[in-house]
């Protein structure tokens, strides 16, 4: 009996009960206002309508019910909600598996212990630069020293470590010294791909999109730094363009769910539509309509038009009901 | 035998999924592979695992049994199970 492995996103949803994994944006608010950010994050940018404790706890509840086997919780700030170490308690005591996507800045070594005992399986740091000076250059507000800090902390708690990194015209040349310090902090694994055209890019992105002949460098550096890591650190990158992932997509739903700060339910954080609204559908109900959502012509015509209009993308931000 | 600490089954009408969170893989699983994990979560000897499906599935041919044995040998080897 073989068993080739797939993946959360290339795992077909058609035939599951439920998601594998729910990416959950618990807020919108966040200490950092970065120069890409794709949810346009920052301090005061909570969404007015976003899920009250109430509410945050019956979708929890309801997705251990369904045994979702993986969550994330992202944000904004994911740890700047004022229930968030509640919520990591209450997944990891239910025995999901949690990871949390973080800018870094709040991981003292308390709040990483906190992470340790609550047995979460992996905490991700944004670290989008290899020096100081490209870092706080991208993550307004943001202090290159303090992630570093934080992910040190992480290490000393003995939390396993992720690094997420977004290129830009003005770090894409620091990736492998990037990958080589993400090794020496820790790191498990190293995430990247190609930085999207919406939030906050599309204002900031004449003076931050990488080049083609960048990413070409990009990724001939990551294959190499791929092959060096093997067997101590994962790197994961993804090369495809958003158009060609989307066309895929199309034909191949991954089994995830978005989750807003204020319970909308996306198809894919790349399209505009909203497939369903946790504060009048239950977690069930909304899985179940994800798969005909798909298929809805409006979803199709979008990635159709993409293709000629590569800067669509910059109306994700304008949910389109099915 | 238990399953690792970092995986994750549910059973499905088709069968069953083995999700590895640490490195993200899932692993889609038919009826015979479910029943071994369920066994395995059970907590039985593993080797009484072949024969108690094959008893099971009523396998005259031993074929579910064979397959069985060589389902614990890959969830050995690819790390989704430890002692």
């Amino acid at each position: 009996m073989s068993i080739p492995p797939t993946t959360p996103a290339a795992t077909g949803s058609g035939d599951l009960s439920a998601p594998l994994y729910m990416a959950w944006q618990v807020t919108n608010e966040c200490n950092l206002a970065c120069l890409h950010c794709i949810e346009e994050s920052g301090p005061g940018k909570a969404f007015r309508d976003e899920l009250d404790d109430g509410q945050v706890f019956a979708v929890l509840e309801q997705a251990m019910d369904l045994e979702v086997p993986y969550l994330s919780f992202s944000g904004g700030e994911p740890m700047v909600h004022r229930r968030f170490f509640d919520m990591v308690a209450y997944v990891c005591g239910r025995n999901g598996q949690l990871k949390i996507e973080t800018n870094g800045h709040y991981l003292d070594p308390e709040n990483c212990a906190r992470l340790k005992d609550l047995g979460v399986k992996a905490v991700q740091v944004s670290l989008d630069g290899a020096t100081r000076e490209t870092f706080n250059r991208m993550r307004v507000r943001g202090d290159f020293d303090k992630a570093v800090q934080g992910v040190r902390n992480l290490r000393a708690a003995g939390v396993p470590i992720e690094i997420n990194y977004s290129p830009t015209s003005f770090n894409a040349h620091e990736i492998g010294t990037a990958v080589d310090l993400a090794a020496d902090l820790g790191a498990d694994s190293f995430y990247t791909g190609r930085t999207m055209y919406t939030g906050n890019a599309v204002k900031t992105w004449h003076r931050m999109a990488p080049t083609e002949a960048q990413y070409e460098t990009y990724f001939q550096i990551l294959h190499r730094k791929t092959e060096e890591y093997r067997g101590r650190m994962r790197v994961h990158f993804h090369e495809m363009g958003l158009l060609e992932e989307l066309r895929y997509r199309l034909h191949h739903p991954a089994a995830l769910l978005i989750v807003l700060p204020n319970g909308l339910v996306k198809l894919i954080n790349a399209l505009p539509f909203v497939c369903g609204d946790l504060r009048r559908q239950t977690l069930a109900e909304i899985w179940g309509r994800f798969q005909r959502a798909w298929q809805d012509p409006r979803v199709g015509k979008f990635v159709d038009d993409l293709a000629t209009d590569p800067r669509k993308t910059a109306t994700l931000h304008q949910w389109v009901y099915l | 035998m238990k399953l690792a600490k970092y995986v994750k089954f549910r059973e499905e009408k088709f069968g069953g999924v083995l999700f590895e969170t640490r490195s993200e893989k899932v692993f889609t699983l038919n009826p015979t592979a479910t029943a071994v994990v369920r066994e395995i979560q059970a907590g039985s000897d593993e080797r009484d695992i072949p024969g108690r499906l094959k008893e099971r599935f009523r396998d005259e041919s031993g074929a579910i049994e064979r397959e069985a044995q060589a389902f614990i040998a890959e969830l050995r080897q690819k790390g989704l199970v430890e002692d």
